[in-house]
């Protein structure tokens, strides 16, 4: 049985997304909670960056909750770097139990199916799903050096410097943002008769603090909060529950070509898709959203090839994250890639629009392809594999 | 749909790169490099004038090699790249592109570890095969004369 139907209901607390200075720039660029300045963000190297936007990514997702660190039971996540790196050193910050996974790409709804069986299996109460993924880390594991001047193959596809979390909970989230109410107000108790010139130096002084904050802030991001799909202070009218989804199969269709991903994943994203509507009897109109990972803009044609040759049309409203990052000015070719694509446009942009109750039912399939710097030089053909997961929403 | 049908299927509808505009880059901008190069044996030329050919050549391909890794280290040379591809690889600036970006990208991992072990990463290869066949036409070149 890979397709699963969760019997109690696991909703989605809250996401955060903290992503980089280019994809800040892309069609999504107005949903993310932080957009960076520049993808070093003051560290000494592009891994300690990654691992530090995980870690962010993280603790803003249970803050956004109003939940404390304690409060989660299990950090789910994945990176793309060896050894789950990235992962890895930002769980260290936190007192819960850590799963590393990794699936490749497709790690996130890899992280979001294990997180949601456990809920609804009554083992823990509340668990993060994340993952990260840094253009420059990235490169410099897979391919070549930055500074290398070779030319990108117009197949290739632009790994997202991002990091996503989603705080998966047991219990009904509250519709209102915590984050603001906690951040902003400074708290002067009137009743311990204090001196009043005491209070007013204890105010400038905050005053100043926060200053030097503001400033800092702005230093290392661009402000994001007053753009109108990120209003903290507007109340969600929606709660979000994840219903359901499907384990992906490993497919091989002999594509050797490291560079062209979309071929590689397509046909994973394929075999998953027609599983899911056959076994929950389900057919792309019953979804007011489709969202694949990041197939990009050659991958996405070729999975609406392959789906029509078994007689299924994928509807307009069809969307692949990836071929839809960037603009075509930015010079990605065939759109985003890498585990943080699809947790942040999914965390960013469509759980935005399930909270607002744009969007009713959506379907997500994040895509991964498995291979390492090494497999191809010894002349193995890459498996691509694609887990599928759906969430709905509903009024409070 | 089954394995040979998509490999098909992958290998026609795959976007191509654009071969006249990638190759009238290489051309113009290799030949530019090439000019540049030139330019400098000219100007060494004018500079020392007594010094034998074969001096200002070598002369001619340090200042270039400099070239290469400065425009790497400021961070222009792979710009150049994404435009020109093989016209600024095959020069032996592109080499120098090819040593210095690996040692500016394992710079983090320490001196040893990183910078002198991984420095070779690309341009290794292009060494081990230049040092055989120097050794073969060496070998060639003792049993003809």
């Amino acid at each position: 049985m890979r397709t699963f139907k969760l019997k109690n209901p696991v909703y989605i607390a809250s996401g955060f997304t903290i992503v980089g200075p280019k994809e800040g720039d892309g069609n999504f660029g107005d949903c993310f909670d932080v957009v960076l300045h520049d993808d070093l963000w003051r560290e000494k190297s592009y891994e300690k960056c990654e691992s530090k936007m995980h870690r962010d990514a993280i603790s803003g997702a249970i803050k956004k909750a109003g939940l404390r660190r304690e409060d989660v039971d299990v950090l789910l996540g994945g990176d793309l770097l060896n050894e789950l790196s990235s992962t890895s050193l930002a769980a260290r910050n936190f007192p819960s139990a850590f799963l590393g996974l990794y699936n490749a790409c497709s790690t996130f709804s890899e992280a979001m199916m294990i997180g949601s069986m456990l809920i609804d299996g009554g083992f823990i109460r509340y668990a993060t799903c994340s993952t990260s993924s840094h253009y420059s880390t990235a490169e410099r594991q897979y391919r070549f050096p930055l500074e290398l001047g070779n030319q990108r193959p117009p197949t290739a596809q632009w790994t997202v410097t991002g990091a996503g979390a989603t705080l998966l909970s047991a219990v009904k989230p509250a519709n209102f943002n915590h984050a603001v109410s906690e951040d902003d107000v400074v708290f002067v108790n009137e009743s311990l008769n204090l001196d009043p010139k005491d209070v007013e130096k204890y105010k400038k002084d905050i005053e100043k603090k926060r200053e030097v904050i503001n400033l800092e802030k702005s230093n290392i991001a661009k402000e994001n909060y007053s753009r109108t799909m990120n209003d903290y202070a507007a109340p969600y009218t929606h709660a979000v529950r994840v219903t359901g989804g499907t384990m992906g199969r490993v497919i091989d269709l002999g594509i050797d070509d490291e560079a062209n991903m979309g071929a590689v994943m397509a046909p994973a994203v394929c075999s998953t898709l027609i599983t899911h509507f056959d076994k929950s009897k389900t057919s792309p109109s019953d979804y007011d959203g489709i969202f694949t990972g990041d197939l990009g803009r050659f991958g996405k044609e070729t999975l609406e090839y392959m789906m029509s040759k078994e007689g299924i049309t994928l509807p307009a409203y069809y969307m692949d994250t990836g071929a839809s990052y960037f603009t075509p000015e930015q010079k990605t070719f065939q759109g985003g890639s890498g585990a943080g694509c699809i947790s942040t446009a999914f965390n960013g942009y469509i759980l935005k629009k399930l909270q607002r109750g744009e969007l009713k039912r959506v379907l997500v399939a994040a895509t991964g392809a498995l291979l390492s710097k090494d497999t191809p030089l010894q002349k193995e053909t890459i498996p691509g594999i694609s887990h599928l997961f759906t969430v709905e929403s509903e009024a409070y | 749909m089954n394995r040979q049908e998509y490999q098909n299927y992958v290998e026609q509808n795959s976007p191509k790169s654009p071969m006249w505009r990638t190759l009238v880059a290489a051309f113009l901008v290799g030949g530019a490099i090439c000019c540049v190069g030139e330019g400098v044996k000219d100007v060494l030329s004018l500079v020392f004038k007594d010094m034998p050919e074969k001096t200002l050549a070598i002369y001619e391909s340090c200042i270039m090699i400099f070239l290469g890794s400065f425009f790497t280290a400021l961070g222009l040379y792979d710009k150049l790249g994404h435009y020109a591809g093989g016209g600024s690889i095959i020069p032996i600036t592109g080499f120098a592109n090819s040593v210095v970006s690996p040692a500016m990208e394992y710079n983090r991992e320490g001196v040893f570890f990183g910078i002198c072990a991984k420095m070779f990463v690309i341009a290794g290869p292009i060494i081990v095969f230049g040092v055989a066949a120097s050794f073969l036409v060496g070998v060639i070149y003792c049993f003809a004369v």
